[in-house]
C-alpha cells in the first residue's frame, strides 16, 4: 500500500510543480492535471494544500506574484482595447 | 597515507593507485631516492599501518578501515568526522611519517605529497575540500559511490539532494549562485565543486527551457487575451498596434494541418479573425507569404535529463486553441524555439465565441503542458523543477480518506 501511494503522491507533487512553472493557480492546476494526467481534482487539491503547508513562504510569494500579474494583465488588456478603439475610429475612412 | 591500504583492500582501483605509487617509487626514483628505497619496506610499511602499529596516533585508521570495508552509508558520517580530523592533522601525519621512515627531508616532502595526493584521490568522498569539514550531514546515496579513488565521481542527484541544491541556488540567486557557495550552503561533503558546477550548468539550461516554455505558454495566452480584447473592440485589419513589445512576440506556431491564406485576404473577415487586428499594417500588405512551407513547431522543451521529446508533440492539438495562427502542416520537430515567421491566419478557422467572464489568466499552451505532464509520468525519476519540500504523506492520505478517496492511485479520474 504505502509504496504505490507514496510514489503516486510524489508524482502528483511533481506535476503540481510543473504547473507552478507554468504559473498556474490551484484551480487551473486541478483542471490541467485532471485533463492531462487523469488525476482526480480532489487529489491534486489535497496535495497542493499540503505542499502549501510545507512551503509556506514559497506559496505566499507565488500567490503575490500571480496577483500582481493578473492586475498587469487586466491593465494591458484595457490598454489594448483602448488602442483598438482609437485605431478604428481614426481608420474609418481607410480602405484596404 | 594510511588511507591507501584499506582502499587497496576494497577496490581494484585502490590497488592500481597503490601499485603505481610503488612503481613510481621503485622505478622512477632511483636516482632521487636511494635512501627511500633502502629504508622503506613498502610491504611492511603498509602492513604496519594496517595493524595500527606504525602510526598509532592517527585516529582515522580503524574507522576508515571499517567504513571502507562496509562501504555503507551508516558509518559514513563517522568516517567524515574522522577523516576531517585526519585532514586537519595533516601536519601531524607528515611528522609521523618522518618518524617512521627516519629518512631525510627529501623523502618527507615526496612522501607527504604523495600521501596527500593519495588521500585526496582515495578519499574524495570523504574529504573534498576544507569546506566539507563543516557538516556531517546525513549521507546521501552519492557517498556510497564515491569510494572509488577517482577524480570525478558520479554523483547521484537524489530528490533530496536536488532540493537542497535548488534551495541553495535560490538563496544565492541574486548574488549569482556560485558553485563554491552553493557547496557551502548545501553542506554536503560528498559533493565536489565540480559536481555542483556541472549540475548547476544543467540546472540553468533546464530552467531556461522551462522559462522559455512558460514564456511560450504565456505568450500564447497573452495573445489570446489580446485577440479577445481586440475582437471585443472590433476593428479592421489595418490597425497598427501600439503595444509593440507584447505583440511582437514571435509566435511559436503550433502544429496544424490547415492551410494558410495570404495576408491580404485578412481584411475581408474582420470579426472572424481577431488575430489580424493586432498585426502591424505592413504585414497585411505583403504580397507573398513569407513563411517557409514547413513551419517548425513549438517543441516540448526537453526536460531536465532528457532531450528531444519530440514524439510528444501532438498533431491535432490545435482545435482547442483556435485563436492561434494556423501554420502549415508538417510537424517538423525542431528543438529550441523555432524562428517564426508567421502572422498568418486561416480565415477558415472557426474561431469560437469569445470566452468572456472568468477564465484562467493563462490559457496554457496545451502542448507544453502535455509535454511536461508526459515527462513526469514517464520518467518519475526526474528531479523536481522547483524542489519544494514534499508534503507529509500521512496528512495527504489522511485528508484524502476524509474526503472519501480510498484508493491511490484511483482507477478512474
Amino acid at each position: 500500500m504505502g509504496d504505490s501511494s507514496a510514489s503516486y503522491i510524489h508524482m502528483v507533487h511533481h506535476l503540481i510543480e510543473e504547473c507552478i512553472v507554468f504559473n498556474m493557480g490551484k484551480e487551473e492546476c486541478m483542471e490541467a492535471l485532471s485533463k492531462h494526467a487523469n488525476i482526480k481534482p480532489v487529489i491534486t487539491s489535497t496535495v497542493w494544500n499540503e505542499l502549501e503547508k510545507e512551503n509556506k513562504e514559497f506559496f505566499e510569494a507565488y500567490t503575490k506574484k500571480r496577483r500582481g500579474e493578473k492586475v498587469r494583465e487586466m491593465e494591458t488588456r484595457h490598454e489594448i482595447q483602448g488602442v483598438i478603439a482609437d485605431s478604428s475610429n481614426s481608420n474609418t475612412s481607410a480602405d484596404h | 597515507m594510511q588511507a591507501v591500504s584499506p582502499l587497496a583492500k576494497t577496490t581494484p582501483t585502490k590497488d592500481e593507485s597503490q601499485e603505481q605509487m610503488d612503481n613510481s617509487f621503485s622505478t622512477g626514483g632511483n636516482g632521487d631516492f636511494p635512501d627511500l628505497l633502502e629504508s622503506i619496506d613498502f610491504g611492511n610499511l603498509f602492513v604496519g599501518i594496517n595493524d595500527g602499529d606504525v602510526l598509532p596516533d592517527l585516529d582515522m585508521d580503524p574507522e576508515i578501515l571499517a567504513d571502507f570495508s562496509v562501504s555503507g552509508s551508516g558509518e559514513e558520517s563517522e568516517m567524515n568526522t574522522s577523516v576531517s580530523n585526519g585532514k586537519v592533522e595533516d601536519n601531524t601525519e607528515k611528522n609521523e611519517e618522518d618518524k617512521v621512515l627516519g629518512s631525510g627531508s627529501g623523502l618527507d616532502s615526496s612522501l607527504s605529497t604523495r600521501g596527500e595526493e593519495i588521500v585526496s584521490k582515495g578519499d574524495e568522498s570523504v574529504v573534498v575540500n576544507p569546506v566539507s569539514k563543516e557538516s556531517d550531514n546525513g549521507r546521501k546515496s552519492a557517498q556510497a559511490k564515491n569510494n572509488q579513488g577517482k577524480r570525478k565521481v558520479k554523483v547521484a542527484w537524489t530528490s533530496e539532494l536536488h532540493r537542497r541544491f535548488i534551495q541553495a541556488v535560490e538563496q544565492l540567486r541574486v548574488e549569482k549562485a556560485v558553485p563554491s557557495r552553493i557547496l557551502e550552503l548545501m553542506g554536503i561533503d560528498c559533493l565536489t565543486r565540480h559536481n555542483i558546477a556541472s549540475h548547476l550548468q544543467k540546472y540553468r539550461s533546464h530552467r531556461k527551457h522551462l522559462l522559455a516554455r512558460e514564456a511560450e505558454a504565456a505568450t500564447w495566452s497573452h495573445r489570446r487575451q489580446m485577440y479577445r480584447a481586440a475582437g471585443g473592440g472590433g476593428g479592421k485589419a489595418d490597425m497598427t498596434p501600439r503595444h509593440a513589445p507584447t505583440m511582437g512576440f514571435p509566435p511559436i506556431t503550433p502544429l496544424h494541418h490547415q492551410h494558410f491564406r495570404p495576408l491580404h485576404v485578412w481584411g475581408h473577415r474582420p470579426m472572424e479573425q481577431p488575430l489580424m487586428h493586432m498585426w502591424p499594417r505592413h504585414l497585411a500588405h505583403s504580397p507573398s507569404p513569407p513563411p517557409p512551407p514547413t513551419w517548425p513547431t513549438s517543441p516540448p522543451y526537453p526536460s531536465y535529463w532528457h532531450h528531444h521529446n519530440q514524439q510528444r508533440v501532438p498533431n491535432g492539438l490545435i482545435p482547442g486553441t483556435p485563436c492561434f495562427p494556423q501554420p502549415l502542416a508538417p510537424a517538423r520537430v525542431v528543438p529550441g524555439i523555432p524562428p517564426h515567421a508567421l502572422y498568418k491566419v486561416d480565415p477558415g478557422i472557426a474561431v469560437p465565441t469569445r470566452q468572456s467572464g472568468p477564465h484562467p489568466l493563462f490559457d496554457f499552451h496545451p502542448e507544453s503542458i502535455d509535454a511536461a505532464v508526459g515527462d513526469v509520468l514517464s520518467k518519475p525519476w526526474l528531479p523536481l523543477p522547483l524542489g519544494l519540500k514534499p508534503p507529509s504523506l500521512d496528512s495527504v492520505l489522511g485528508e484524502l480518506h476524509r474526503q472519501g478517496v480510498a484508493k491511490i492511485p484511483p482507477t478512474c479520474a
